[in-house]
């Protein structure tokens, strides 16, 4: 390497002189063209410019785009697009805002109407942007605004479409809502994708396929003279309405699973065993979506986020329960399938189980006397299965109730799902820091412990047996279409997995899920009915503490919120299910006499309407979709 | 390295440094204007802000113009792989705002890695071509490394995506190229295969970026984004007239429409307000600017401060002309600042360095000696 010192070698200083000359004509002829074309737009166009400037002002407008509808199986509309009123203040046509919004709020006082106590005006006011002072505004305070534009300079009634959920809290979970877009989504999303003030999808549905529903904005360049009439458009891009959805959701079962659910707290989860399709997914308390179209007012805001009910929270697929009695079917396929009993293998409860100094008890306190298999589980026998979880051991226990699908999100068209959770030796481990006890085991075969499932867990297991052993990703969408109805996407079922259980002892485990309701003993029989034949499981989960503490149960009859929780998984008609129900209702007693009849009603709907439609023509429904869009904006 | 020698002082280039020093001056006012109707107590106004890049400017041009241009050159493709080492950052610890992932934070501050970029190929071209003259004009095969040194930072930066920083280092990889001369045949074949990867490299620009380029040739397609800034930057720059609307005059109007009046589009806040002379002065000011760099260039006693003084003053040439070029609506709307008057730390500092270098190569003109 050359030493750096202050002699050079071999360069001539001069050798670039010829070509500064040519850099010379560029760089000048460059700079030339931008004189040249200052001189055009300041001194040629500038007089028309100046005008243009000083009297009109150019104002974009966005045009917001109509969302997409959502619609249920039968194409019935669960959410469509309504007019809204929201006045608007425009900072540049107004001296004093305070002033302008004070004259509102006495002209609403002289009436009696309240205007909302604006949370905060924006930090930095532009001239030009539009500043919200009230979303959907009555049609008293509409006239108000109007009759009064003069003493009001720069307030502007704006006209925008909002969503109405005409389910109510029915669908409110699965639906969701809409709002503004926040900073923090703002600067989460890719450029261009949103902008301030749009409206998207928060919870539900509506977020889930946000994109597909929110449409995209357009635009309207608009001059305005100083009076703040537009004079003309200079260019418009008209907005593209969103797609429509059309979900799987079943409205009548919904409906039917709501109203049976009452003001309990619970949730109930219904699916087609043939292909995974979400017929009814209900979440109890809920909450109304339409409170979030306008500007949701802090009180309510509020008193839906305390609520100690949780309203907000979707429980059938975020509820975590154990599951109760209803996971006997897992102990029971995997003792068959390892080979540890027969059918016919026969065991003697006599009302409890020990193991070494502890006692665990059944819940017939007198006992079952001998049973075999399926009386085991017509009865719900807690002692029968207490031996067959110490035959298994946790792990084997873990691996077939994996294979059902329980403990992990099944990926259900919703955010938030949970997974639930299936205990093993090493998860104790490694999250307690504890060993595995074997009175655990015991606990774990009649689904008390650790155990955690979500309803919609719960009825796709179920959802398997029913169909001869294969898992499905339950859906709740079925198609996607344009607005002007054409196919976008179609969702189709997906098998996730087959059970690892062989057809002849998932028909023994369904002939005693029948028994549970159709024979004399079955711990589900007040559903029996003559029409068809329904076969489930009841479950009676215990909240707290060791379920075989006499005081905690005395304590536990005390307290409302310590009281078990009752489950009811069902499905039919036996040999070709078509439905599945699971039901869970919170602190509410026993699985049989509480949660069947929520399930019972839901199978008694299903059937009656296909009945109805059997006997009626082929429905017309198929007509009623081309016209259900919302009304047009103005 | 750093010898403080009494010629240094006596030969100090002050018309460069009182130009560019009245140049950011025009700059602060101007940018002083932009946020003169912005009310929002609770931030540093923004002209505060880059008076505090100005600062940290003059330290990065002092450390420029005393560190000798031979021992940055001697180690300027370490100084280039830092500079990629910092932009890989970008992609790892980087900071994004609407999508394009382009700083850095580095204690309060955030920095543009790619803005440095500009400076360290410069470097980095230079002394190539100080390593590789032939006395002749070059063939394409000669080119393959140069090309690779430009298009490593140049595909990082596309990914950001940042296409007028991007365009930057291509331009001025051509510039130089050009300079150095290349054979007819290559010119040929380079000019071929850029018609070829034309299309191509539409397919790899982004949504919006292919939108900005459709929108030069037909604003009315986008009047929400590009067209809109374009019609806007128009109105305003035309407004101002021959002797403009005068300082703070300017800010009530228009311009409040245009999201990027303190940075890519401050150019229509000072025609607005200083109307055409003041765009004729600023226009001249940059072009004694742009002459200065290239007579640095022709003095330079040795190949090398030649180089480096042509890429710094090319960088220079090319950003104010396809700054203002976009503003005045000839050339289509990429994201490139306008030196010393677009608000932006990293394009000051680096600028302000450069012209630090500049001062450097000018001054040691006087104390190195040609055999």
């Amino acid at each position: 390497m050359r030493k750096i010192g202050d002699r050079l070698d071999g360069y001539d200083p001069g050798q670039f002189k010829h070509k500064f000359k040519l850099l010379f004509i560029i760089v000048a002829a460059a700079l030339s063209l931008l004189v040249m074309r200052l001189w055009y737009v300041q001194v040629i166009k500038g007089d028309e410019l100046r005008q243009r400037s000083e009297s009109n002002s150019v104002r974009l407008w966005k045009i917001k785009p109509m969302r997409g509808l959502i619609m249920d199986d039968g194409r019935r509309v669960l959410v469509d697009n309504q007019p809204s009123f929201d006045i608007v203040l425009i900072p540049n046509r107004t001296k004093d805002i305070r002033k302008v919004i004070e004259r509102i709020k006495e002209l609403y006082t002289e009436r009696s109407l309240t205007f909302p106590s604006l949370s905060s005006l924006p930090d930095r006011v532009k001239p030009f942007v539009p500043v919200l002072l009230e979303r959907n505004i009555s049609m008293e305070k509409l006239a108000v605004v109007e009759t009064h534009a003069l003493e009001l300079p720069g307030v502007v009634t704006e006209v925008t479409p909002i969503r109405q959920y005409l389910n109510g809290e029915m669908t409110a979970q699965v639906i969701g809502f809409t709002g503004e877009v926040s900073r923090e989504e703002l600067d989460r999303s890719t450029a261009g994708k949103l902008s301030p003030g749009d409206i998207i999808g928060k919870f539900g549905i509506e977020k889930f396929l946000d994109s597909h529903l929110r449409g995209k904005n357009g635009a309207e360049q608009i001059e305005i003279n100083v009076a703040g009439k537009a004079i003309r458009s200079l260019g418009r891009i008209p907005a593209t309405t969103g797609d429509n959805v059309v979900l799987t959701i079943d409205s009548a079962l919904q409906e039917a699973a709501w109203s049976a659910l009452g003001n309990r707290a619970g949730a109930v989860a219904v699916l087609d065993p043939r292909n995974g399709a979400v017929l009814a997914l209900v979440s109890s308390p809920s909450f109304d979506p339409n409170l979030f179209t306008g500007r949701i007012s802090s009180g309510d805001w509020d008193n839906l986020s305390n609520d100690p009910r949780h309203p907000m929270e979707n429980r059938s697929i975020s509820g975590q329960y154990p599951p109760g009695s209803t996971y006997k079917i897992v102990v029971a396929a995997a003792a068959l399938e390892e080979g540890l009993i027969t059918p016919e293998t026969t065991l003697h409860c006599n009302g409890t189980f020990e193991l070494g100094d502890r006692v665990f008890r059944c819940w017939q306190a007198k006992g079952h006397g001998n049973v075999n298999f399926h009386r085991a589980i017509v009865e719900s026998c807690d002692v029968y299965f207490y031996n067959l979880g110490k035959m298994l051991g946790v792990d084997r226990i873990a691996a077939y109730a994996q294979a059902f699908g329980l403990g992990a999100p099944l990926g259900i068209d919703l955010n938030r799902e949970k997974g639930g959770l299936i205990p093993t030796k090493q998860w104790k481990l490694s999250h307690l820091r504890q060993s595995w006890q074997m009175g655990e085991t015991i606990s774990l075969a009649i689904g008390q412990g650790f155990n955690l499932v979500t309803p919609i867990q719960l009825a796709n297991a179920y959802a398997a047996l029913a169909n001869g052993g294969a898992l499905y990703r339950p859906r709740l969408i079925k198609q996607l279409e344009s607005y002007d109805g054409h196919v976008v996407k179609v969702f189709e079922p997906e098998k996730q997995g087959v059970l690892p259980v062989r057809p002849r002892n998932i028909q023994l485990i369904n002939q005693a899920l029948w028994g549970v309701v159709n024979e004399k003993g079955g711990t589900g029989y007040i559903l029996k009915r003559p029409e068809q034949d329904v076969c489930g499981k009841t479950g009676t989960a215990q909240v707290i503490g060791l379920p075989q503490d006499e005081k905690m149960r005395k304590a536990k009859r005390v307290s409302a919120a310590f009281r078990d929780h009752a489950l009811f998984v069902c499905f039919a008609p036996y040999g070709n299910p078509e439905i599945v129900v699971a039901v869970i209702l919170e602190n509410a007693g026993h699985g049989g006499s509480v949660a069947a009849p929520v399930a019972r009603k839901v199978i008694d709907t299903y059937f009656s309407r296909k009945k109805m439609m059997q006997t009626q023509q082929p429905a017309k429904a198929q007509v009623a979709a081309a016209d259900v869009r919302g009304t047009p904006m103005p | 390295m750093i010898k403080l020698d009494r010629r240094l002082i006596l030969n100090f280039d002050w018309t460069l440094f009182i130009l560019v020093l009245v140049i950011i001056g025009i700059g602060l006012l101007n940018i002083y204007s932009t946020g003169f109707s912005l009310t929002d107590l609770r931030q540093t106004p923004l002209y505060i802000k880059q008076l505090q890049w100005v600062l940290i400017g003059l330290v990065g041009m002092a450390l420029a113009f005393f560190i000798d241009y031979r021992f940055l050159s001697r180690h300027a493709y370490i100084i280039y792989g830092i500079s990629i080492v910092l932009l890989l950052v970008v992609f790892t610890a980087g900071y994004a705002t609407r999508g394009a992932q382009r700083w850095i934070a580095v204690g309060g501050f955030t920095f543009q890695p790619s803005e440095l970029v500009k400076l360290t190929i410069i470097l980095a071209l230079a002394k190539y071509f100080d390593h590789h003259q032939t006395g002749r004009v070059y063939h394409l095969t000669e080119l393959f490394i140069p090309f690779l040194i430009v298009l490593i930072p140049f595909l990082f930066i596309l990914k950001q995506p940042d296409l007028g920083t991007g365009l930057i280092l291509l331009i001025l990889f051509l510039s130089i190229v050009f300079f150095v001369g290349l054979d007819w045949k290559s010119l040929l074949i380079a000019a071929a295969g850029g018609l070829i990867l034309t299309p191509i490299g539409w397919h790899f620009l982004k949504d919006y970026q292919r939108e900005r380029i459709l929108t030069f040739f037909s604003p009315e397609r986008d009047p929400l984004g590009s067209g809109y800034h374009i019609i806007q930057s128009m109105i305003a720059v035309g407004s101002g007239g021959i002797f403009g609307k005068g300082f703070l005059k300017g800010s009530q109007t228009q311009l409040k429409f245009l999201p990027e009046q303190q940075t890519d589009f401050v150019f229509s806040v000072f025609a607005e307000e200083w109307g055409f002379l003041g765009g004729i002065i600023l226009l001249i000011m940059f072009l004694f600017l742009i002459l200065w760099g290239l007579k640095i260039m022709i003095h330079s006693k040795d190949y090398v401060g030649a180089m480096i003084a042509l890429g710094i003053t090319m960088l220079i040439f090319w950003e104010v002309f396809i700054n203002i070029g976009m503003v005045l609506g000839i050339l289509p709307v990429v994201g490139i600042p306008l030196p010393f008057l677009s608000y932006g730390g990293s394009s000051m500092v680096v600028l302000m360095t450069a012209v630090g270098l500049l001062m450097n190569i000018s001054v040691r003109r006087f104390i190195l000696q040609s055999s």
